[in-house]
């Protein structure tokens, strides 16, 4: 259990990424009536940004 | 220093001559033996003025960290429901960091038994308070009173005083301190409060790191559920960024601004200050030297309680010179 945890919590900001940023992302873009590059929809396009960020957080150890 | 010397005290001129708060009042070569007699005595006057400002009604701190918990948690569903709307939403963001930041005096109090100590038929109260105070900022009430005590015994102390890692130079590299300890990569702020429980290995230790564990799963839970629900502009306003918020006022204003700069002593390792933005936006911090001397004291009285003890403090070695 502990264990388990703590291996979540060592991907967390990737997860932090897919599961937060990205959502965030795709409703501001509707809000603001932003579209997707190269015709990807808000969703897709927060999942990759979202993602991204995430991945570079997780490894770099920070996320500026 | 600041006030009258009595002319025909020359123990006292001795006392204000003394660099430091915890430097000799006089030299060890004249009189060691007077010297700590001094120091006792200034000691004890300021205990008998302190001990008149511990307590209060206390209960005040449980009634609004319940009230404003409950009001905080309503914004949800109202926010899900489309009943707050940009202006409600806006305010309920300001709300939410208020909630965030200032939530930590009650839970403060509550780590100090303050608002009931223990044995008292009410202290079920107290430990409520400093429960649903830090839930806002996700840190398990356990493991912020752990560390606290920590704070108190280690003061400064770059090692086993958790707070430590908030040090910097000036205050807007405090500011940025706030934000940098909180990366994944850092170990600062709660990061190390966690290292530290697992450094204790003690039952209370190793339920206290759960129980945050197990708070910071609930909020990124909301956070991940709410916003893939199509509510991640609502979960950011009303819990991600006052959190943010909330942890850098904390840091800044409880950690950085009375303990820069990082000074040890009991004299010295908090200081009197002035707050550009006064005392309320500095959660009454100007005067956390008085919380360190006694943590019995309220957050409410502390004011009251160093105007009361200013020049036994002065007399002490204390730069009382900001009030």
């Amino acid at each position: 259990m502990t264990e388990a945890i703590r291996k979540l919590f060592a991907v967390m900001p990737f997860l932090f990424g897919i599961g937060f940023i990205a959502p965030l992302t795709a409703q501001l873009m509707k809000l603001w009536g932003i579209p997707g590059p190269f015709g990807l929809s808000p969703i897709a396009f927060g999942l990759a940004f979202g993602g991204a960020w995430g991945l570079y957080a997780n490894i770099k150890g920070r996320w500026l | 220093m600041d006030g009258p010397l009595k002319e025909d005290d020359a123990l006292l001129r001795e006392v204000l001559d003394a660099p430091g708060g915890d430097a000799l009042a006089i030299p060890l070569l004249a009189d060691d033996e007077l010297d700590r007699e001094a120091r006792r005595s200034l000691r004890k006057e300021e205990r008998d003025i302190a001990m008149k400002f511990h307590g209060g009604r206390m209960w005040v701190y449980a009634a609004l960290t319940v009230g404003c918990f409950l009001v905080w948690v309503s914004l949800f569903p109202l926010a899900i429901m489309g009943l707050l709307g940009p202006v409600g939403l806006a305010l309920g963001c300001v709300f939410a960091t208020f909630c965030a930041a200032y939530g930590f005096i009650p839970s403060h109090e509550a780590m100090h038994s303050n608002i009931y100590p223990r044995g008292h038929k009410h202290y079920w109260a107290n430990e409520l308070t400093g429960h649903l105070s830090t839930v806002p900022i996700a840190l398990g009430f356990g493991v912020a009173r752990l560390t606290h005590m920590e704070h108190h015994k280690y003061t400064n102390h770059a090692e086993l005083d958790p707070d430590y890692t908030d040090g910097a130079p000036n205050w807007w590299q405090a500011i940025l301190k706030t934000w940098w300890n909180r990366q994944p990569g850092v170990e600062g702020s709660v990061m190390r409060y966690k290292r530290m429980m697992v450094d204790m290995d003690t039952p209370a230790s190793r339920r206290a790191a759960m129980q945050t564990t197990l708070l910071q799963l609930v909020m990124l839970g909301t956070f991940f559920g709410m916003a893939w629900s199509g509510y991640a502009i609502e979960v950011a306003l009303l819990w991600w960024l006052p959190r943010q918020l909330g942890l850098s006022w904390i840091r800044y204003w409880l950690s950085w601004a009375p303990h820069h700069p990082q000074e040890q002593g009991r004299y010295q390792n908090t200081r009197i200050f002035k707050a550009r933005l006064g005392y309320w936006a500095s959660m009454a911090m100007e005067y956390h030297l008085i919380h360190h001397l006694y943590p019995g004291i309220p957050n409410h009285r502390q004011r009251e309680a160093f105007h009361a003890l200013k020049d036994v403090l002065r007399r002490q070695g204390v730069d009382v010179s900001a009030h």
